[in-house]
């Protein structure tokens, strides 16, 4: 069980496209939540109006909630945004002569064999910024080509008279030997002293030119622009008062302190879905919940799910920023939250045959759906969801939106009709339909991790997730549902209970029927030698206390794709740790695949050590049943066949232990759980509603 | 209040429950598509994705693909046919293996596996998986043999529906004779587990449909699926004008047999007021004595593939939509249906690739909008089979397909060629192997992989480049076995739009001497020689002189056009210099020189 203290207050931000969310946790672990629109031209501004709006509720001052606080923990996403908008900086990139389209090409793939409509993809590094460099190495590490230093020289001029911002050098096979990347990054400290780049082996020692390239060519790009930002945040909140630690949240779900990350900024990417996972295991935890744990974090356009399995959050080599096969591929290892584009604002429409479709277009949240009377006319889920009742129209967001039901029946109606069903059905087909998406994308990130859904507990986020699932949960017969009631702000919650956490990977092929266990632990010690430098920095600061834990990514023989097995000890030392790795591996893949290969040589290829840095952790309180007042009941349609009466409850006056039994909907300022007949609801002291599904 | 308002109307297959059962057969051959990507060995599998999961029903009609390659699954309903002729007690755990190319198979070399699923005692779906091998015993080490005059030169083990499971205990001996056949046993091993955990996994998971929703109910969707699928393709071709097309296009010369090149003939014949396209392909040569000889699947599925190209992207391929197409076949024709013994070694790829086009290129006849240029194609270097032996692993044997082709897709009325398209008949699907991946595997050495500039086809939307690709071994000698096509005949364009370049491909000795390789054949490469080819771009899309200026400017910039190329193909002239980020549109030359090159194409 986790060290349970909070020295001082804590303050975690999530700067999203539309809403800065900030939760503040008091000494006694209270979280309280302030939200204001996020202000892209200056960040701080937003930043500041969502604090106040928490100090308000906490009836203080902003100088006193910062004076209270010691450690500060921000998310962002700036550098996620850079990337999708094209919004970055002027970036050559360096290649072995020979290959200067590894970043046009990508790994090849598409969805689709009869779709002639869409062009293919621009690369991250368009080809006229992509300069040839005479070297080559090859895969054992020997010099095929030495690196042609007259002719690289020349290029460094021409980089220079072109007025590059940033630049990421990939050579092929520098992860089997670094020295002429080495090579390059040293003439362009002496020839572009202030032009920040970025070598592939450093950032991201794996295999494969194409990832190891675009990790290259995203962290070297992003280098100006969140160097600035982060200082200016920094610089704001020390003239703000604050004067405790800053940390940022990551890819993997942890925390940086601010001169790591400005050094390699690629690991702010995709932070916020980073951070659900987080929350959901602690949450989870919380209410005694250690298996397997799917955690959602449903938005008005985008449903985000991940994987906590033993403790363990699900980590992906595959991120793609923006659409598989055609965004970028970010190439390090992140925590695996699969996107899907599905939400409140999913435009349900039928095609020439009539089958319904909902999503993939979404109205967003302007015009936003019919219901919200902003000019949308198209039919949403939102829309679906007021027809059915799960919405009172006078209570969305806590009474600080009408809603028009009207306007929701007309836009139900344009599907209703044509199929010849009533507005009900309609709307509960569309609901209906789109949680196949939802279920989809669970089912896909559960087969790929070798988990069963119905082992495990649901963690949901997010403003949407609690009208549909229960539902949803329901058809993958999961164990329970759990909604946080600050299941709004998921993230901002996850980076309360995140870790200081650093990786370091490097590559050393070996197979188990020659398995080199000298070379293996000479890495890990040079792996170690990384992470205890940056230890010694966090030890300056007071962080004094880490662990370090390893994996590897293996494969059987001829395999492509690998697996991420966690070492049995620090180093590969004697015969039975080294027997306990490749039983590890056989076992991970029986569980995946539901086959092992005892017959097959494993092979193994990419080293990973990570430091973590525990943190206090926040506790969490719970602040319900303050309020007496009950609510009319109403119709809601909880299945296609008919409507049932469902009692409505206002989430202050429900108190800690108190059973709500379906039918039933529970309407909190920011979110709304639906409970159909036959499950039920407790209050947690944890501040959760944990949702039984089959009573 | 009451507690229940009874619905307004119920059918047997309500919307919802429509949409959602289709969402749940894709499913189950998304997982079983999963499954055999992360677990098969072999490249061909793992990396570059050539295989394709698929469902048929009992009845054998095509009924769920996904992401399939269509050259794979198109046919699959063929191959279920011919196990339910050759078997009159098929049972539940059974498994068969099929690569028989004269009983609905593509080619030899994709073996395919079939579970039949039964529900409460009645056998009604069937799963299968798909999957190119590494080798299957051939008498060259390559899965594609261009010369062998019939099967039995050819040398593959044929499996004609053979059961290789029952009661879900696999049958050994056939295992054994595979192993005692085919060149590197272990992969072949691997990648055959491989499809049977993927058909094993989609059993499991149509169980659970049927489970949840019941027998009666799932047949009953099946039926409107059908209905559904064909209302969408009827509607599509009801769209279309009437009229038939006759399209003929040419594989490269073959000699000795064929110094001419080998024709394909297709006529095509669209009746919207029925809402039925037949495709014929009666009028082609008698089936030929070498390994291009197309199967009667290959023949079907990339007819029908070209005609999908052409319709909106999202009508279901199944048995429904296939209910508005007519085929004609002749026995014994090269496209067609093969007569045994003649060799369908190569069929999925070379005039597959020309047949593909050949339908997807004439449909442009319809007028503007309508059809697609021809695709690059043509399996050269970047598609050849290496085998030898790999002295850094003490002499052990390979032998692999290399899947970095880059032949550029054709241009639609669009949008421009998709760039890593590959073949007509993968469409882009397949995976590119990892350069360091395969060097790490393969004792291979690459030398550049460059995408050719002015290679693509002009047009107003232009074909995507083609790709140099040169390699070499890094060890001990290589032997590489290919069948490009497309060094002579080039991806054609449409609609006023330009071919692509012709391919070629050259030896490189260590002094640096080029030869120029055959375009069929196997070659041994020593250390410190090279092959290097040039692959195909794809054909372009009307008037280049219509494409926008900026357009080209952009493809001058990112150096995929020479301004050359510019000013005498599309007419657009420029003002400064790409040197220094200045260079322009110069409206006034470019409407003059315009103007010029279409006097000069009048003349």
């Amino acid at each position: 069980m986790i060290e349970q203290s909070n020295r001082g207050w804590r303050i975690s931000v999530d700067t999203g496209g539309t809403f800065t969310d900030v939760v503040v946790a008091d000494a006694n672990g209270r979280f309280t939540i302030g939200k204001a629109p996020t202000t892209p031209d200056r960040i701080f501004v937003g930043l500041r109006a969502a604090l106040e709006a928490a100090a308000r509720t906490l009836e203080l001052d902003l100088a006193e909630v910062l004076k209270r606080a010691d450690l500060f923990i921000y998310g962002t996403t700036r550098a996620t945004n850079a990337i999708v908008t094209g919004n970055i900086a002027k970036t050559a990139f360096l290649t072995t002569h020979g290959f200067p389209d590894v970043l046009v090409l990508r790994e090849g793939g598409k969805f689709n064999p009869h779709d002639f409509s869409r062009p293919f993809p621009k690369p991250y590094i368009p080809r006229r910024f992509t300069y040839e460099i005479n070297e080559r190495i090859d895969a054992q590490g020997q010099i095929v080509t030495p690196l042609d230093e007259a002719q690289a020289l020349h290029v460094i001029g021409q980089l220079k008279s072109k007025a590059y911002e940033a630049i990421a050098v990939s050579f092929f096979w520098a992860t089997a030997n670094a020295k002429h990347e080495t090579r390059i990054g040293e003439l362009l400290s002496r020839e572009l002293p202030n032009v920040p780049y970025t070598l592939s082996h450093e950032l991201n020692p794996i295999l494969r030119e194409y990832r190891r390239g675009s990790s290259a060519a995203i962290d070297a790009s992003l280098k100006p622009l969140m160097q600035a930002h982060l200082r200016d945040l920094q610089s704001d909140l020390r003239q703000e008062g604050y004067g405790g630690e800053i940390l940022i949240s990551t890819t993997i779900g942890g925390c940086l302190d601010i001169d790591t990350v400005i050094a390699r900024p690629i690991h702010t990417v995709r932070s916020g879905p980073a951070m659900g996972p987080v929350a959901g295991r602690r949450y989870a935890e919380l209410e005694g919940k250690t298996g397997s744990v799917l955690v959602v974090d449903t938005g008005g356009t985008t449903f985000d799910v991940s994987l906590v399995r033993d403790g363990a959050i699900a980590i992906t080599q595959e991120t793609w920023i923006g659409e598989r096969f055609t965004g970028h591929m970010l190439g390090i290892p992140a925590v695996d939250a699969r996107s899907v584009g599905s939400g409140g604002g999913s435009i349900a429409w039928l095609d020439e045959a009539n089958l319904l479709h909902v999503g993939p277009q979404s109205a967003g949240a302007n015009p936003g759906p019919a219901c919200y009377g902003q000019g949308g006319k198209l039919p949403t889920v939102t829309d679906a969801a007021l027809v059915l009742g799960y919405i009172d129209p006078d209570y969305f967001l806590g009474g600080r939106m009408q809603l028009d039901p009207s306007a929701a029946a007309t836009a139900i109606a344009t599907i209703a009709k044509p199929l010849g069903i009533s507005s009900q059905e309609a709307a509960y087909s569309i609901f209906a339909v789109s949680n196949e998406t939802m279920i989809n994308a669970i089912k896909d990130i559960t087969v790929s991790e070798g988990s069963d859904p119905s082992e495990a507990v649901l963690v949901a986020g997010g403003g949407a997730a609690g009208l549909n699932i229960v539902t949803i949960a329901r058809e993958l017969q999961c164990e329970a549902v759990l909604v946080p009631r600050t299941a709004s702000v998921l993230s901002a919650c996850g980076m309360q209970f995140s870790d200081i956490q650093a990786e370091q990977s490097a590559t050393v092929p070996t197979r188990s029927d020659k398995f080199d266990r000298a070379a293996v632990n000479h890495t890990l010690d040079e792996i170690d030698n990384a992470l205890k430098a940056f230890a010694g920095r966090l030890a300056e600061r007071g962080f004094d206390q880490y662990v370090l834990s390893y994996r590897v990514d293996a494969h059987y023989a001829a395999q492509v794709w690998d697996i991420a097995v966690d070492l049995p000890a620090a180093r590969i030392d004697s015969d039975g740790i080294e027997e306990a790795l490749f039983e590890a591996f056989h076992a991970a893949h029986r569980r995946i695949f539901s086959v092992e290969d005892r017959a097959s040589p494993i092979e193994f290829l990419n080293w990973t050590g990570r430091l973590s840095v525990r943190l206090p952790q926040a506790v969490i309180t719970t602040s319900g049943g303050r309020s007496e007042k009950s609510q009319p009941s109403r119709n809601v349609w909880f299945d296609i066949a008919g409507a049932d009466d469902a009692a409505i409850y206002r989430g202050d006056t429900i108190k800690v232990g108190q059973l709500i039994a379906g039918p039933a909907i529970i309407e909190e300022e920011t979110t709304t759980l639906v409970l159909p007949r036959g499950t039920r609801a407790t209050l947690t002291n944890n501040d959760s509603y944990f949702v039984e599904l089959e009573v | 209040m009451d507690t229940k308002v009874k619905a307004s109307s119920t059918t047997d297959i309500s919307p919802m429950l429509l949409a959602v059962l289709a969402n749940r057969f894709d499913g189950v051959v998304r997982e079983m598509t999963n499954t055999m990507l992360r677990t098969g060995r072999s490249a061909v599998i793992n990396s570059a994705r050539d295989f394709s999961c698929g469902i048929t029903t009992a009845s054998n009609e095509l009924f769920a693909t996904a992401e399939g390659l269509p050259a794979h699954t198109y046919g699959l309903n063929l191959q279920t046919a011919a196990m339910c002729e050759f078997h009159d007690d098929i049972a539940e755990g059974d498994a068969y293996l099929h690569n028989d190319p004269y009983s609905g198979n593509s080619h030899p070399a994709d073996h395919t596996l079939i579970a039949p699923v039964f529900w409460q005692g009645r056998h009604l779906f069937n799963v299968c998986a798909k999957a190119h091998q590494a080798d299957i015993g051939n008498s060259l080490p390559s899965t594609y043999h261009a010369t062998a005059r019939d099967v039995y030169e050819e040398g593959a083990l044929i499996f004609p529906a053979v059961r290789v499971q029952r009661n879900y205990q696999q049958n050994d001996d056939i295992i054994r004779m595979c192993q005692r056949r085919i060149r590197v046993p272990d992969f072949w091993y691997g990648d055959h587990l491989a499809m049977l955990g993927a058909v094993r996994n989609g059993e499991k998971r149509v169980h659970d449909i049927f489970k949840k929703y019941g027998a009666e109910t799932v047949e009953q969707f099946v039926d409107e699926w059908f209905d559904y699928s064909e209302k969408r393709m009827r509607h599509a071709i009801c769209a279309l004008p009437a009229k038939t097309i006759v399209r003929q296009g040419f594989h490269d010369p073959m000699p000795p047999m064929m110094p001419d090149g080998i024709p394909v003939n297709v006529k095509l014949t669209i009746d919207p007021e029925a809402g039925v396209v037949e495709i014929d392909l009666t009028d082609n040569i008698d089936n030929m004595d070498n390994g291009l000889n197309l199967s009667e699947s290959c023949s079907i599925s990339n007819s029908v593939a070209g005609v999908f190209n052409c319709l909106p992207s999202d009508i279901p391929r199944n048995g429904g939509s296939y209910r508005c197409i007519s085929m004609k076949l002749r026995e014994g024709a090269a496209i067609g249906i093969p007569k045994f013994p003649h060799s369908c070694s190569v069929a999925t790829t070379n005039l597959s690739d020309r047949l593909l086009n050949a339908v997807q290129s004439g449909l442009s006849d319809l007028g503007e909008g309508y059809g697609l240029a021809e695709g690059g194609l043509g399996m050269g270097p970047g598609f050849s089979v290496i085998s030898g032996n790999d002295a850094r692993h003490a002499g052990h044997a390979y032998v692999n397909q290399l899947i970095l082709g880059n032949n550029g897709g054709p241009a639609g009325p669009e949008c421009d060629g998709w760039l890593t398209y590959g073949l007509p008949v993968v469409a882009g699907l397949m995976y590119r192997d990892s350069l360091e991946i395969s060097e790490l595997t393969y004792p291979i050495r690459y030398r550049e992989i460059r995408l050719e500039q002015d290679s693509m086809g002009a047009g107003r939307n232009r074909g995507a480049p083609g790709a140099r690709v040169t390699y070499g071994p890094s060890h001990d000698p290589m032997t590489v076995v290919f069948a490009a096509d497309g060094q002579v005949n080039p991806a054609r364009g449409v609609r006023g739009g330009r071919s692509g370049n012709t391919g070629e491909m050259h030896m490189i000795d260590a002094d640096g001497n080029a030869t120029r390789a055959p375009s069929v054949g196997a070659i041994v490469l020593q250390a410190g020689s090279w092959l290097s080819g040039l692959e195909l771009a794809g054909g372009g899309y009307g008037d280049p002189l219509e494409r926008e200026p900026e357009r080209v400017l952009e493809d001058v910039i990112e150096r995929y056009v020479s301004e050359n190329c510019a000013r005498d193909i599309y007419g657009v002239v420029f003002s400064g210099s790409a040197d220094d980020d200045s260079l322009n549109v110069d409206v006034g030359a470019t409407a003059k020189q315009r103007e010029q090159l279409r006097m000069v194409d009048v003349s």
